[in-house]
């Protein structure tokens, strides 16, 4: 389960502040889907680098499980981190001057995976997103969507119990990006990971068991497809006014 | 991440920048190849200080001076006031000065000292001239054979001590004097010309009466004044490398003869009797304590000693000032190469600034992160000192030869050794890790959301 409670960040000082996120608060099932829908400038990407630890809210908190974010420092937030979640990039982010095995080892060896475990890990991750014939090929030779496929085994490989996908599609054409999209589901469901996209194409959206809209930092709307998932959340505050920057 | 990982991933994103890492390498071998050729050659030097010592000194011996200057080599910085039992004047670095000289007075008091064996005028005597019959006159200095000298010969024996009235000669006065090879030398004689002082005081009144009226008289009393004296030929000295730098000419006799031409040269002046040094043998000098005590006995009675150690640090100073010279110019490029290391590195880490992000947010710690590019620094580093030193062996091995040939010297004058090899190319890993200290930082302090932000 995780519960995000109360969610505010508020950026720059004094007169010059800008609130990314304001009063946000949701809950999300172990094993579900989520979308994070919403314009740019919306807080989505805010919200994603909160919840997965890499900024830190001006208030509020999120668990996950029964770890508060905000309690972990330095080394304790990177293992955690490390042992339990993993990101998808629009823009891939593999290695391209490194080997397809060697991509997908690196959380393995960032979470101190022992040695002799490593390899079946690997071959099986890659096995998922059906790599298994580029393992020793050089990730700069791949196409978009096999990169994004290799970035998929790089994410599932220690099966976290949260992936976070940034706009996954959003580099592939349609056809592409549809595989991808089944690829990602189908994963989802035999690991049991918690899956957050981030995206704002709806169609992508409409697939996720849970829709988060985000409208200038608060929740606009939020839809279910299925009855257990539950959502708390306040009436939206009038939206403030958005700075440009 | 487990150090071992670190490290490989380091090597990896070496070898993919080869072309940038091997530049950068270079610029470190420069300082690398000229600090090992200088370590390299001051082994040699130091090699070959320490030969020509052994070749020429007996550990034994002490010199002895009554003058302070024989243990500085400082110019005074005063003027001196003359003296005229001193004797002539000698010119020292740069500046004019009489040396107090040991007398025959001298050697008696330290004869006398129970820590003394022997004692041994040092002299080198310029001679007006050797010749033969037939043959031109040349200048020369004889000097008296040290018994711990060991010359090497192409003819002839070398008794220790020279027989009286026997000569030893350098390879080079063969031709000069008309021989047709050294063993053709061997027994030959040659006649030593010293000229003996007039003392005008001396003079009939009558001849310099004479000498007024017709100038020409002098030349014939000062030719008179000549003294010639025939010495057989007992050996030719092959050209020495180890020899005192300066005394490749010499000539030698035994001390005896050296000390008689010595008093011609010097009769009715105020050198007579008197020696700028004398070789003191030291009663078990082997022992340095022993040597020591015989060195402050000598304090004692007012004399200066400089025992052949001393010599060897003297000698080793001036080849410390050369060393100290190339190790500066050396170190200066090991310097400039620190920058050269920290702006690659820095560019690696803007390069892999995406890779760094995700890295972190994959849960990396700084620590491994920071570990990451300094090993990245010591990879460069090491192998800058490889291509360094590896190039210096080279020049080793190109320029051994070379230097043998061209000063005829048995040994090696570039001496490696594996351990200062070793040391250098360590040295220079922790420079390269301390360049790369700043980039290692600032990787480990990039922010990950800043970092992964697309475009």
């Amino acid at each position: 389960m995780i519960t995000v409670k109360n969610l505010t960040k508020v950026y720059g000082k004094k007169e010059n502040t800008f609130t990314a996120l304001n009063d946000v608060s949701f809950a999300v099932p172990d094993g579900a889907t989520v979308a994070i829908v919403g314009k740019s400038g919306s807080g989505k990407s805010t919200l994603m680098h909160i919840m997965s630890g890499l900024d830190s809210p001006t208030r509020g908190t999120v668990e996950i499980g029964d770890q508060i974010l905000s309690t972990l420092k330095g080394k304790a937030m990177d293992k955690f981190r490390a042992t339990s979640m993993s990101f998808i990039f629009q823009s891939f982010f593999v290695e391209p001057n490194q080997t397809v095995y060697q991509n997908v080892m690196l959380p393995l060896e960032i979470a101190r995976v022992g040695r002799r475990a490593r390899k079946a890990k690997v071959l099986a991750a890659l096995n998922a997103v059906e790599l298994s014939d580029k393992v020793d090929n050089k990730a700069a030779n791949l196409s978009g969507g096999q990169k994004q496929r290799l970035a998929i085994a790089r994410a599932i490989v220690n099966k976290p119990k949260l992936i976070f996908a940034d706009e996954p599609t959003g580099n592939l054409d349609s056809a592409t990006g549809d595989k991808i999209v089944q690829l990602l589901f189908g994963l989802n469901k035999s690991i049991g990971s918690t899956l957050i996209i981030v995206t704002h194409d709806h169609e992508l959206a409409a697939r996720c068991q849970i829709r988060i809209n985000l409208k200038d930092g608060v929740i606009d709307s939020m839809g279910r497809t299925k009855p257990r998932v539950v959502a708390k959340t306040r009436p939206a505050p009038r939206p403030q006014p958005r700075k440009v920057i | 991440m487990y150090i071992a990982d670190v490290m490989r991933r380091s090597g990896r994103s070496i070898r993919s920048a080869k072309g940038r890492t091997l530049l950068t390498a270079l610029a470190i071998a420069v300082g690398t190849f000229a600090l090992s050729l200088t370590l390299a050659a001051s082994n040699g030097a130091q090699k070959f200080v320490d030969q020509i010592i052994s070749d020429n000194f007996d550990p034994a011996e002490l010199i002895v001076a009554a003058d302070e200057s024989i243990t500085s080599n400082a110019s005074p910085s005063k003027p001196q006031q003359y003296d005229p039992s001193f004797g002539s004047t000698a010119s020292g670095a740069g500046a004019t000065i009489q040396v107090k000289r040991i007398t025959d007075e001298d050697i008696k008091k330290i004869r006398a000292l129970n820590s003394v064996e022997s004692v041994r005028e040092g002299i080198q005597l310029n001679v007006l001239y050797v010749t033969r019959e037939g043959q031109n006159k040349y200048v020369a200095t004889i000097a008296g054979l040290s018994p711990s000298q060991k010359p090497e010969t192409l003819a002839g024996d070398v008794q220790q001590p020279p027989q009286d009235q026997t000569i030893l000669i350098p390879e080079a006065f063969v031709q000069s004097l008309g021989f047709a090879n050294a063993s053709d030398a061997i027994g030959q004689k040659i006649t030593v010309a010293v000229r003996k002082p007039i003392n005008p005081a001396s003079l009939d009144p009558a001849v310099l009466l004479e000498i007024q009226a017709n100038p020409q008289k002098l030349d014939e009393i000062t030719a008179s004044s000549i003294v010639f004296e025939e010495y057989v030929i007992a050996a030719v000295l092959k050209k020495p490398t180890t020899s005192q730098p300066g005394t490749e000419l010499y000539l030698y006799v035994n001390n005896a003869d050296a000390r008689r031409l010595q008093d011609i040269s010097t009769t009715g002046t105020a050198e007579f009797g008197k020696f700028f040094t004398v070789n003191v043998k030291v009663k078990n000098g082997e022992n340095p304590t022993t040597l020591e005590a015989a060195q402050k006995d000598l304090k004692d009675l007012g004399y200066f000693s400089l025992s052949v150690k001393e010599t060897q640090a003297f000698l080793n100073q001036a080849i410390g000032i050369l060393q100290a010279v190339v190790v500066t110019f050396g170190a200066i490029a090991v310097v400039a190469s620190i920058f050269g290391i920290i702006n690659t590195m820095y560019i690696s880490v803007l390069q892999r600034t995406r890779e760094i992000g995700l890295m972190k947010a994959l849960g990396m710690r700084k620590r491994d992160i920071g570990r990451l590019f300094r090993f990245e620094a010591a990879l460069i580093g090491l192998l800058g000192g490889l291509i360094g030193t590896g190039l210096s062996l080279v020049a080793g091995l190109i320029g051994n030869p070379a230097i043998r040939k061209a000063i005829d010297y048995d040994g090696n004058l570039i001496i490696f050794e594996p351990l200062q090899l070793g040391g250098l190319v360590i040295l220079l890993i922790f420079v390269s890790i301390f360049a790369g200290w700043l980039p290692s930082r600032k990787a480990a302090k990039l922010d990950p959301i800043e970092a992964l932000r697309t475009e």
